[in-house]
Formats: structure tokens, C-alpha cells, sequence
């Protein structure tokens, strides 16, 4: 039991970022998720500071507050034309550093690392349980990213239309009367909530490799993006069942495993994708490569 | 067909009383409070928790050891097989005051549902160090304080106790025998560090974890870092430091098992810089022991090791 709710969590996990990881591969912003885990430190002590615990819940308030931060400055510095990798690197080094100097400055006799207060580590989460009027509900964490997956499929799922043509091409998108802006700060705090809950369910790494790997492959292997968004969540599901059966043949860290398999899929899909691989690739050359030596003589 | 059949079903019956029967033994055997095969499956996160189980339950327990030499226990990730080792235990020993970060959390929640123990829970405000601003989270490295970790012997002893009680009477001994070595290593460990004549008795570590170390044997303590090994050092830190080292003419700065050299080798140079000198005087266990089978893999022979680095470099 405990293995299928990690399974589960992992899975959970890697469609809900593996489905919007889509939208951020189209907007080249696909490290914002290494962005966040560093940028929510401020959150964590800032929090710290006014509750005088480190319980979760005030952490958790405090990542998810500055998590919106995050995003909101990166799209508002990369609409006002500075390029999206350096407004990704700009807000959340500017954020980190905050965060490095207030604990420095308030918080150096307690341990405030995000690994230690907020950071969740997936082979916990069959135990943390969510009792509700004392009934076992299951892992927590399950709910958690279970919800906010639940919430973007439904928001992305409604504005689709929309989604599509901003991520490929705003300006058509206003055009037709579509508002550009509000799409995008939807979408940023969709992927802030889900990265956040994340985070406090099943660590960093996980994270910020689903938010990203899932959806390069999927992009080699189709055009169309529904499909594309498909085969992000089912490449997701894979990594989690098959990176639990890793580690547990390994008895290694079980997100570490997770992101190991990932990679391997995307390695897979770069090489034998039927059309974008590098095999197909070769072939077709090869093929052009014949026709233009066949063709030769009668060009003479 | 038909013949397969049948005995499979039979077959299946069979398997199902089988279990069954094991399942009955299984709850007879907790109904008398006896282990299986004679020993209880006792899991530990530190090598210095697993220490103290392995000396008080003796013969009765069988300990296993989530975090290995080395390692340290704010960072330590968690792997696949330690979700059997934490499942499969009769009882779980932590270190506790969020030494083992969100871990504790988990094991907070566990203990409704089977005998999950923090060593470090018998202990009094009074007793642990805490920062003025937050007095709510002490400094979790109690164990460089004997006498402390004597009350987490203590702890064990009742705890173990608690859950088996037919073998109250050898918990009992195994704890006074283990508390009379560790009162021995406390005397120790004050006389020797006595012999540094106080105007030199400074211990300069690369990260806080010698809190309770330096209260109990008489001994400054100064740190390039805070608590947190997340923390970065400030320039001013390394400055105080050095002027330190140089106006009261010690001889020996020293670094720790779990956090990197760097740190405190700027302080060394700094220090050359102004014409004093400073030699590593060693490395200290901090956060975890030694390699298991070494003299330092155990929490008396960590003890004496960091006492008498420490006496060395700076007599």
C-alpha cells in the first residue's frame, strides 16, 4: 500500500508539472521552477519571523505568498521587454539574496534551510495522513497536488482556445480580442500553486525536472498541442512507476530515481522520434542523399 | 481442467489459513510482549541515537541505522528501503528538536499509531540553549553535553522499558552500566579540557554545533556560521575571527566531519596575514560518528576524539 500512494503522489505530481511545463516550454520559461525553489527562501523566514515556528502551515503560507511574487515579477519584467531567461535569473536571484540576508541577519542561531522546513521527501508520504473528523482520508499530499491539478486541468481545460493561441502567438491572440495579459498571470499562478504544493509533498528536484523533461519529450514526438499535453501526463505517470521500481531496486532516493527514468525517456524520444529524432534524421538524409545521386546523370 | 481447478481452489484455502494461523501467532506474540525471534526491530536515525538503543537493549533489540557515517542528519534524504525500515520497526528512536528537519513532523504524526520516541524529549527548557529571539526552537546538538545525553540514555531506558516490560530488570543494568561509562567520559572530558589555560580555551568551528559542548566544559565557543548549514558567512564574521585569534594568540582553529573545509581556511590565512599563526588542529565529529568499527564509530570513542583533538592543538 505505502508504495502505490508514493506511486500515486509521484504520478500526481509529475502530470500536474508535466502538463503545464508544456505551456512554459512554448514560453521558453521552462526554469521557472528551478526559480521558484530557490526565490520562496525570503517567504519561509519572513514567515518564520512572524509565527515563531517552523510548522508547516506558516511555511507553506510564506512559500506560496512569495511563489506569486516570483512569477508576477518575472511576467511583468519580461512584458516590459527584458528577455525571458533574464527575468527568470533576475527576480529570483534578487529574491534568494533577500532571503540569504535575512537569515543572516534574524535567523542565525535556527536552522531555516528550505530542505529542512519546507521540502517534502516523497518516501514520507504514506504517513502523512490527513485525518478529517477523524476519519484516515489518505496521504495529505495526495489531496494537496491531487486539488491543484484538479484546478488547472479545469482552468486550461475551460480557456483552452485561449491558452493555445497566446502561447503560440500573442500577438495574433490580441488581436482577436483575446486578453493576452490575464492568460499569462493565469498560467503563472497556476504553475506557482502547483510547484509550492509540490515542493511541501515531494521535494525539489522532482519539480523542477517534471516541470521541464516531461514536456521536451513530448514536444519531439508531436506537433499538435493537446497531444503534446497527452503524452507529457503519461510520460509523467511512467517516470513515477517505473523510477519507484528503480529506486526500490536500487534502495535509492525514490525522486532521484523518478528523475533519472525521466531523463531516460527524454533520451529515448531524442533519439528515436519518429520525426524530430535523431535516427529518423539520419535516415531521411540518407534518403535525399540517394535520390540527389540517382537523379544526377539525367541533370547532365 | 476441473482436477487444476479444484486444486487450486484448495490450494488457496490452504494459503489462507496458513496466513491466518501466522497472523493469530503474530498478535499472540504482542499479546505477551515477546519479539518473534527474541529481538525487537529497534530503528534509529543517528549514529548516536542507534548508539544509546544498541548499549540499553542489549541482546533484545536488533538496531537499524537510517543515517550512516558522515552524513548530515539536516540533509539526509531518505531512500527507498528505508519506508521497510521505518514500517517494519517495533519501535523508532529520533534524535529530535527538528535535528532531523521535517522528518520529525512524520514521526510526530507515527507515534499515534506505534512507540516512535524523541531521546531528547525528557529534557527541561532550562536544560537547552535556545536563541533569545526564538526561544521556541533550541539548538538540537545536545549530545556534545554528556551529562545531557546521559537524560537521553535515561529516556531510552524508560522507554524501552515502557514497551517491554519483562525486561525492565536488564534495560535497567544495560542504562547503569552505559551511564557509569558516560559519567566517566564527562569527567573526562572536564578535566582534560581544564588543563588549557582559560585565556586560550576557544574552540573556532566552522558551524555552531558545539553550543552545549562549550557550556558544559568551560570552553568559548565561536562559529563561522550560524546553525543552519544553509547560511552563508559574513565578511565581518571572518574579520572578528581573525582579530581574535591573533589578540589572544590561539593556536589552532579546527573543522567538522559534515561541513566543508573552506570556511575555516579563510580564517587561517587571514591570520597569517597579520603574522599570527593558526594551524588546523583537526577535524571534529559533529552531526554524525565516525566510520562504524573505528574507535570514533561509536558516541564515547567521538567523545574522546573531538576532547582530545582539542586538548592537543590548543595546550
Amino acid at each position: 500500500m505505502n508504495s502505490l500512494w508514493i506511486m500515486l503522489t509521484g504520478a500526481l505530481v509529475a502530470a500536474s508539472c508535466g502538463f503545464l511545463g508544456c505551456f512554459l516550454i512554448l514560453r521558453r520559461m521552462a526554469m521557472l521552477g528551478d526559480a521558484i525553489s530557490h526565490a520562496i527562501l525570503p517567504g519561509i523566514v519572513i514567515a518564520f519571523l512572524f509565527s515563531g515556528s517552523r510548522e508547516t502551515l506558516p511555511m507553506l503560507i510564506g512559500a506560496a505568498v512569495v511563489g506569486l511574487l516570483t512569477v508576477f515579477f518575472v511576467q511583468l519584467l519580461h512584458q516590459s521587454g527584458v528577455k525571458s531567461d533574464a527575468a527568470i535569473g533576475v527576480t529570483f536571484t534578487a529574491l534568494f539574496s533577500v532571503g540569504v540576508v535575512l537569515v543572516s541577519l534574524y535567523a542565525q542561531q535556527v536552522d531555516l534551510d528550505l530542505d529542512c522546513v519546507l521540502y517534502g521527501e516523497i518516501a514520507y508520504v504514506p504517513w502523512d495522513t490527513w485525518e478529517w473528523g477523524g476519519m484516515d482520508m489518505g496521504p495529505r499530499a495526495v489531496w494537496a497536488v491531487g486539488g491543484v491539478f484538479l484546478i488547472s486541468l479545469l482552468v486550461v481545460g475551460l480557456f483552452f482556445k485561449q491558452f493555445k493561441l497566446c502561447s503560440f502567438d500573442p500577438a495574433m491572440a490580441a488581436a482577436v480580442g483575446i486578453p493576452v495579459l490575464l492568460f499569462h498571470y493565469l498560467l503563472m499562478t497556476l504553475v506557482s500553486l502547483t510547484t509550492v504544493a509540490s515542493f511541501e509533498s515531494v521535494g525539489a528536484i522532482l519539480v523542477v525536472a517534471m516541470l521541464v523533461v516531461p514536456g521536451a519529450t513530448a514536444y519531439l514526438l508531436t506537433d499538435r498541442l493537446h497531444v503534446m499535453l497527452f503524452i507529457s501526463m503519461g510520460i509523467g505517470v511512467l517516470c513515477s512507476v517505473f523510477g519507484y521500481m528503480l529506486a526500490s531496486w536500487l534502495d535509492s532516493s525514490i525522486a532521484g530515481a523518478m528523475t533519472a527514468v525521466s531523463g531516460v525517456l527524454f533520451l529515448l524520444a531524442f533519439l528515436f522520434s519518429p520525426r524530430h529524432g535523431v535516427v529518423a534524421k539520419a535516415i531521411a538524409q540518407r534518403r535525399v542523399r540517394v535520390q540527389n545521386r540517382q537523379t544526377k546523370p539525367a541533370s547532365h | 481442467m476441473a482436477d487444476a481447478y479444484v486444486f487450486r481452489i484448495r490450494n488457496g484455502l490452504f494459503a489462507g489459513m496458513l496466513s491466518l494461523a501466522v497472523l493469530l501467532a503474530g498478535c499472540g506474540a504482542a499479546q505477551t510482549a515477546e519479539a518473534p525471534d527474541g529481538k525487537w526491530k529497534v530503528t534509529a536515525t543517528t549514529g548516536m541515537v542507534a548508539d544509546i538503543v544498541k548499549q540499553v537493549g542489549g541482546d533484545h533489540v536488533e538496531v537499524t541505522q537510517l543515517m550512516s557515517a558522515g552524513v548530515d542528519p539536516h540533509l539526509y534524504k531518505a531512500s527507498e528501503g528505508d519506508i521497510k525500515r521505518i514500517e517494519d520497526a517495533d519501535l523508532i528512536f529520533y534524535s529530535g528538536l527538528h535535528l532531523e528537519g521535517k522528518m520529525v513532523e512524520i514521526f510526530e504524526k507515527m507515534s499515534k499509531k506505534k512507540p516512535v520516541k524523541a531521546v531528547t524529549a525528557g529534557l527541561s527548557k532550562e536544560q537547552l540553549l535556545a536563541d533569545p529571539a526564538a526561544p521556541e526552537n533550541p539548538d538540537p546538538h545536545v549530545w556534545f553535553d554528556v551529562s545531557l545525553w546521559m537524560k537521553a540514555v535515561e529516556q531510552v531506558r524508560d522507554d524501552l522499558s515502557a514497551f517491554d516490560q519483562a525486561h525492565k530488570e536488564v534495560y535497567a543494568a544495560n542504562a547503569e552500566k552505559y551511564l557509569a561509562e558516560l559519567k566517566q567520559l564527562d569527567d573526562y572530558a572536564r578535566t582534560e579540557l581544564a588543563s588549557i589555560p582559560k585565556e586560550r580555551r576557544v574552540l573556532v568551528t566552522a558551524h555552531d554545533a558545539f553550543q552545549y559542548f562549550g557550556r558544559a566544559y568551560d570552553v568559548e565557543v565561536m562559529g563561522l556560521q550560524g546553525i543552519s548549514t544553509a547560511a552563508e558567512y559574513g565578511l565581518k564574521d571572518v574579520q572578528t575571527l581573525v582579530d581574535t585569534l591573533v589578540s589572544r594568540k590561539i593556536k589552532a582553529v579546527f573543522v567538522e566531519s559534515s561541513v566543508p573545509k573552506r570556511s575555516i581556511e579563510a580564517v587561517v590565512q587571514g591570520a597569517a596575514a597579520k603574522n599570527h599563526t593558526v594551524t588546523i588542529g583537526g577535524e571534529l565529529f559533529s552531526d554524525a560518528m565516525g566510520e562504524p568499527g573505528t574507535p570514533e564509530g561509536s558516541y564515547i570513542g567521538m567523545v574522546k576524539h573531538n576532547v582530545d583533538t582539542i586538548v592537543n592543538a590548543l595546550k
